[in-house]
């Protein structure tokens, strides 16, 4: 049976054609991409809120997204446990409806940060299943507000239940810090309980192409997928 | 009319005259803004027309030259690029975050207008010495700026230059180039096509700010001035502009438009009065239709540059559908005028009429001069005794050097990999990305080389022009076509009008040979602060192709053993201006020597042998030799844990400037072929080395790896804190 999957596109929304095409190539399977406006989700296997500034980051990152038509659809989808991942900008969105923990405020120089980033697998979970322990994999990051932050208590039960997907390491002949933006136990990607949905900082669609620096993003769909 | 009146709207008391006389009656307040706007530098080029009109802008591949939004040249298939770059200076000196912000989203527009896609960004930003509290200020706030704009609609960032200079201190600059992606047969330009068709006004609401910042940016400046024209300054809303980009690109693919011009410098009177050139029709205008945000008076709403606002003709029958397609993405949209047939300009407020115009006399009748100017006398300097320089010494100054260093503090601040079709990332020899969906490659990069113009207008321009073709070059990027942005100080001074003048002629002997036409530009003169004025710095941007992205050169070492080659021609050691400038060996410019004849046809020569060595795969990495010579080449190129092993009969040649200078590796096993290759064509090269494990070694004397890489990489950020 062929993988299906839909992109959600909402005003500010920067990287859906990103997500789109790399959907499109790894999964060879039908692609929809919906507006943010549209009622109802067609059925699929994975849902993508993909990065850029949805409604200019205005109020707070992710925050009118949240509030969006569309959104009563993608919770319904993820409680159909259904794969939902949603990448940087999608990270945020998913924070603030509450479907992931914690929360993502400014990296920790106050700074932009667009660059490649090193991560590994924390906990394992059907979006990393295909990578390594150790394996170091090269992804960008570009965000502002990617610092990952919760308290004491969430962090704890984020540990218990393994909910921690990726983190932040150093990557070999690197000089740049382990930990890029702050974020609490250098917290790159987590998911819920159920571990169907993830949400990461950086950037895997950013990461496949035979002329990216890096295929390592491929990873991600071929554990899906397999 | 009072004296003051027109003086303060920037006009002289002679072009005053001319309008009088022409109009024979006197003007109304709305028209004398109106003047005051199209008759500044900004807008009608009055002291550079005489000499840009001997630019080459045409050839085979040049799809629309100067005169429209951006350039657009012919890629083959049904692919065109447009590009442009543009100055936003002095807002960036009064504002910093906002004046830069609005410089990317002013170019973006610019290419979107023409129904391209925006693909890349480049700034090519200077600044004062970083030992002031005040640079850092403005380097924070313009990097923060371009950086937020940017990134939020989603354009990757893919290179440009940021240099330090004293002459900047007071008058810092920002240049935005943006190139874009357009079908050839969907281009859409500013000229009307009938009689009757529909003026609408698409996006954000009209306010207060920009008003009058096409004349702010033509004045001299003091440094009291700063808080009396900020309210100039126009503030940015990058969200705004990506629903405009996508509401207007979807319209334009839906062939809903007839034309199209961006509100920009001097906003709804610039854009009507070009439109109504372009198309030698007239407009009428209802300025109440105007969405605003705030009261404005028609005077206001005129001169007023609110950003992420569009002026289009539409045929009557769609309006409904276009109505429909920009409320989903939510922008605001009136008709509030129509195309006329009697030339002229016609605004109406308040069922007045409050302007009343012919065409002919606001754009054709613009003033022209032909100022004054000196040329430079050939120079005689000092020569210099290098026999006590240490290398070492060398090297300390280049990684204590603001100018020489690794600027990801600045680039790791813009998003560079959005879109995913990046290829080489700033930082690099000239930042690629990939036509989406097809194999096709853009290059595209900033070049300047202020103090080589200083010292030689026509060479030094020539050498600026010839640092951008290697810089596409050493990629495997076929350069086709140029944008410019002169920076120069106030023209009224003949010595200035002589660098405007000479660059000018050089940038005009540099294009023609490398067949690279200027297809656009910008014009920002009065660079001056507290008569400081700026180095003359007209900025090159080139664009190239390639049609296979899989031939791209690497600009980092590949392997450990490869061979180090370098092509070219050493500059005098005397005439290595940057050498001489860091070595402190003089802080007099007048102590130069002059800079060394170009040799054209040598730098085509050697390029012609990169492009087919590249194609012939026997090159493993290149990259060009600029500023700081062999040595910081050498560095750039430094990658994982490589190093290199080098030997030169006199070391300090290492550190010298080149013409046609490029550093190539190749494998051992190509040696003999490459070798012979050349001596084939006649090009001169030299084995310096190879590439070496975590070591870098000069004439058998090892230097500190870690030491230098680390300090390559990270000193920039430790200086400017």
């Amino acid at each position: 049976m062929s993988f299906k999957s839909a992109v959600i596109t909402f005003p500010g929304s920067n990287c859906d054609r990103d997500a789109l095409c790399y959907l499109q190539d790894l999964t060879k399977g039908v692609v929809y991409n919906i507006w943010h406006e549209e009622a109802s989700l067609p059925r699929v296997d994975l849902v993508i809120l993909p990065g850029g500034f949805s409604f200019g980051d205005y109020l707070r990152s992710g925050a009118m997204a949240s509030k969006s038509k569309i959104i009563n659809d993608v919770i319904k989808h993820a409680n159909d446990d259904r794969y939902l991942l949603g990448i940087c900008n999608g990270f945020q969105i998913l924070t603030e409806i509450g479907l992931l923990e914690g929360a993502l405020i400014q990296n920790k120089n106050l700074k932009f940060l667009g660059k490649n980033c090193f991560i590994k697998k924390k906990f394992k979970n059907n979006f990393n299943l295909s990578i390594k322990q150790d394996q170091v994999l090269q992804i960008p990051v570009a965000h502002n507000e990617g610092n990952f932050y919760c308290d004491n208590e969430t962090l704890k039960s984020l540990k218990n239940n393994e909910q921690i997907a990726f983190e932040y390491c150093k990557g070999e002949f690197s000089n740049s810090e382990e930990n890029i933006n702050g974020s609490i136990e250098a917290i790159a990607g987590i998911t819920n309980k159920k571990k169907n949905i993830l949400g990461m900082m950086p950037h895997p669609e950013r990461a496949y192409s035979d002329f990216h620096p890096s295929q390592d993003g491929k990873l991600i769909i071929e554990s899906l997928i397999s | 009319m009072n004296e003051d009146l027109i003086i303060q709207h920037g006009l002289t008391l002679d072009e005053f005259k001319i309008i009088k006389n022409y109009l024979n009656r006197d003007l109304t307040m709305e028209e004398l803004g109106i003047f005051s706007a199209m008759w500044n530098e900004h807008c009608c080029y009055k002291t550079s027309k005489k000499w840009l009109k001997k630019l080459p802008t045409e050839n085979e591949i040049v799809i629309q030259g100067p005169g429209e939004n951006a350039g657009i040249i012919d890629i083959q298939d049904n692919d065109g690029i447009a590009f442009k770059i543009e100055s936003h200076n002095h807002p960036s000196y009064i504002e910093p975050f906002n004046g830069s912000a609005t410089g990317v989203g002013g170019i973006l527009r610019d290419i979107f207008t023409m129904g391209a896609r925006p693909i890349a960004t480049l700034d090519s930003i200077r600044f004062g010495l970083i030992e002031s509290e005040k640079t850092k200020y403005l380097l924070n706030g313009v990097v923060h700026g371009i950086g937020h704009y940017g990134n939020c609609i989603g354009i990757p960032n893919i290179g440009g230059e940021c240099e330090f200079e004293s002459t900047y201190g007071f008058n810092n600059l920002v240049n935005a180039m943006a190139v874009g992606h357009v079908q050839k047969d969907k281009i859409f330009y500013s000229k009307p096509k009938s009689i009757g068709g529909l003026i609408v006004y698409i996006g954000s609401k009209t306010g207060k700010d920009g008003i009058h910042g096409a004349s702010m940016a033509s004045d001299v400046f003091s440094e009291d001035d700063e808080d009396d024209k900020r309210p100039s300054v126009q503030v940015g809303d990058p969200f705004m502009e990506k629903l405009l980009m996508e509401g207007c690109l979807e319209l334009m693919s839906l062939g809903l438009i007839e034309s199209m011009q961006d509100m920009g410098a001097a906003g709804i009177t610039s854009s009507s009065v070009e439109m109504a050139s372009k198309g030698n029709v007239g407009v009428l205008i209802n300025l109440d239709k105007v969405p605003l945000r705030q009261p404005l008076s028609a005077y206001e709403i005129l001169l007023s540059e609110s950003q992420e606002r569009m002026l289009a003709v539409i045929d009557e029958k769609n309006n409904l559908k276009v109505k429909e397609i920009l409320q989903k993405w939510q922008i605001d949209y009136e008709v509030i005028g129509e195309i006329t047939n009697n030339k002229r300009v016609v605004f109406e407020s308040n069922n007045k009429k409050v302007v009343d115009l012919p065409v002919d006399i606001i754009v054709d009748d613009a003033p022209e001069y032909d100022r004054e100017f000196y040329i430079p006398r050939k120079r005689k300097g000092k020569d210099f005794d290098f026999s006590n320089i240490k290398l070492e010494d060398i090297i300390n100054t280049l990684l204590s050097n603001l100018n020489y260093l690794d600027k990801s503090w600045v680039f790791n601040q813009y998003d560079s990999t959005v879109m995913g079709d990046t290829v080489k990332e700033p930082g690099q020899s000239s930042g690629i990305v990939k036509i989406h969906g097809t194999k096709k490659v853009i290059g595209a990069t900033t070049d300047c080389n202020p103090l080589y113009i200083r010292i030689n207008p026509y060479e030094g321009m020539k050498y600026t022009v010839a640092e951008s073709y290697r810089n596409l070059i050493a990629c495997n990027i076929n350069p086709l076509a140029i944008t410019n942005n002169l920076n120069f100080a106030s023209p009224l001074d003949p010595n200035i009008m002589g660098e405007l003048v000479l660059s000018i002629d050089g940038l005009k002997t540099a294009a023609e040979k490398f067949n690279t036409p200027i297809v656009s530009g910008n014009v920002s003169l009065y660079n001056q602060t507290n008569e400081i004025p700026i180095k003359p710095t007209p900025v090159i941007g080139m664009v190239g192709s390639n049609q296979d992205l899989k031939k791209v050169n690497s600009n980092k070492f590949c392997n450990i053993g490869n061979k180090i080659l370098i092509l070219g021609k050493r500059l005098e050691k005397n005439l290595s201006p940057y050498l001489l400038q860091d070595q402190n060996l003089t802080s007099n410019i007048n102590e130069y020597n002059d800079l060394e004849e170009l040799d054209l046809d040598y730098e085509k020569k050697i390029a012609d042998c990169v492009l087919k060595m590249s194609d012939f795969k026997y090159i493993m990495s290149c990259n060009d030799i600029s500023r700081g010579g062999v040595f910081l080449s050498l560095l750039k190129m430094q990658y994982k844990d490589m190093g290199f092993k080098v030997n030169m009969p006199d070391p300090i040649d290492l550190f010298c400037e080149y013409s046609a200078g490029y550093v190539i590796e190749i494998r051992n096993e190509d040696l003999e072929n490459v070798t012979s290759f050349l001596s084939k064509n006649g090009v001169g090269y030299f084995e310096i080395g190879e590439i070496v494990k975590e070591n870098i070694e000069i004439n058998s004397k090892k230097f500190d790896y870690f030491d230098i890489i680390n300090n390559y990489h990270n000193n920039f950020e430790k200086i400017i804190y």
